[in-house]
């Protein structure tokens, strides 16, 4: 594990509202695919991404109830991504921006994922092999 | 490590989170010692020439009170030796050529900005 | 010499900056350095044969490396066989790859 390289990913959408989302959750998953250790600073709306508190439900237009539609949560993508990465022996690590989830009210967010601030994703970002930001529109 | 923050939208967040998200995470990263230059480009060029404070909102019965102060958080990402640069050639798109940029930004023309590219081991687009 | 990678998720069908951004990836790589591009989400529009963009056109012209996300594709069912000539199929592993490899890695 000592030759591990890390890589920060700093993201700031929320979920359910962009296609950005889908494409930062691949690029997490393709990350620990390659052996890296994986650090993510969610900033903004990113910090709703790990809320303890999502709920599936059905969906009458499709026909399905709540057990049928088996809607994704993002709260379910990050721990399915733990646990990828605990079976592969490598890192995981998710802060949240605190001040962003206090604006919000997510406070209650999946086990795992810590609260922060800038300071810590220029710590990420200086200790890992290499970072990528994907902001808003 | 050298960091350069491409700012390319303005107004996003400016009223609700009383500042640009980009230019407070920068000036939050500095204060941690973050080795940082800030590159204003697309609509992001205005907080360059920006010289009022933002409007307060107001909604029903609420008042805000504490707008961004876009002049002031430019001026002490400077004063913080975070070397700002605009876009000329958007300046000038959006009409805003002839204006004084803010005091220590500089102009930066759009064939240039490779070569701000070059000067960062890693940038952030926002 | 650098290496970059662009990952393009903007298209020039709805993002007028993607006009700028495609001319900063060819100053790039008119000065040497080592430039590809990943199309992601509506950023593969252009890359449909047919699909009207000099824009984009251009890339290809220069001789930049462009590839398109499959997941992308598929969603817009987009085959292969679709593509401009020129545009290869990739997944998001190129990204993490530029990543380890030290690249810069900017997302537009």
């Amino acid at each position: 594990m000592s030759d591990t390289k890390t890589l920060t990913f700093a993201f700031m959408e929320p979920p359910f509202e962009s296609e950005r989302t889908v494409t930062f959750f691949r690029l997490l998953d393709a990350a620990l695919d390659r052996g890296a250790g994986v650090r993510v600073f969610a900033y903004e709306g990113a910090v709703a991404l790990a809320f303890a508190r999502q709920q599936p439900h059905g969906n009458a237009v499709h026909h399905r109830d709540s057990e049928e539609e088996d809607h994704p949560l993002t709260k379910d993508w990050i721990a399915a991504l733990q646990e990828k990465a605990r079976s592969k022996g490598i890192g995981f690590e998710w802060i949240n921006c605190g001040l962003c989830v206090d604006e919000r009210g997510v406070n209650d967010v999946i086990e795992g994922c810590g609260r922060g601030g800038p300071p810590d994703l220029w710590r990420y970002a200086s200790e890992a092999h290499n970072t990528l930001t994907i902001g808003t529109r | 490590m050298k960091v350069l923050q491409v700012i390319d939208q303005a107004y996003r967040t400016t009223t609700e989170e009383q500042d640009d998200t980009i230019l407070w995470l920068t000036q939050s990263m500095r204060g941690a010692g973050g080795d940082l230059m800030v590159l204003l480009s697309g609509h992001g060029v205005h907080y360059a020439i920006s010289r009022e404070r933002q409007p307060a909102l107001t909604l029903g019965t609420w008042r805000q009170t504490q707008p961004a102060e876009l002049p002031r958080d430019i001026a002490n990402l400077v004063e913080s030796g975070v070397p700002v640069y605009a876009i000329q050639d958007d300046l000038e798109e959006r009409g805003l050529g002839g204006l004084a940029l803010q005091n220590g930004v500089r102009p930066v023309a759009r064939r240039a900005v490779a070569e701000l590219y070059e000067q960062a081991d890693q940038v952030w687009h926002w | 010499m650098s290496h970059y990678l662009f990952i393009q998720s903007q298209d020039p069908f709805t993002e007028t900056r993607t006009h700028h951004q495609f001319d900063l990836i060819g100053q790039l790589h008119d000065a040497g350095h080592k430039v590809a591009v990943l199309l992601v989400q509506n950023g593969v529009t252009p890359a449909r044969r047919g699909a009207k963009s000099d824009l984009f056109d251009d890339l290809l012209r220069w001789g930049v490396t462009v590839r398109a996300d499959q997941f992308a594709l598929a969603q817009r069912e987009i085959d292969h066989a679709d593509l401009k000539d020129q545009v290869g199929v990739a997944d998001m592993d190129l990204v993490i790859d530029a990543m380890l490899a030290g690249h810069k890695v900017i997302w537009h």
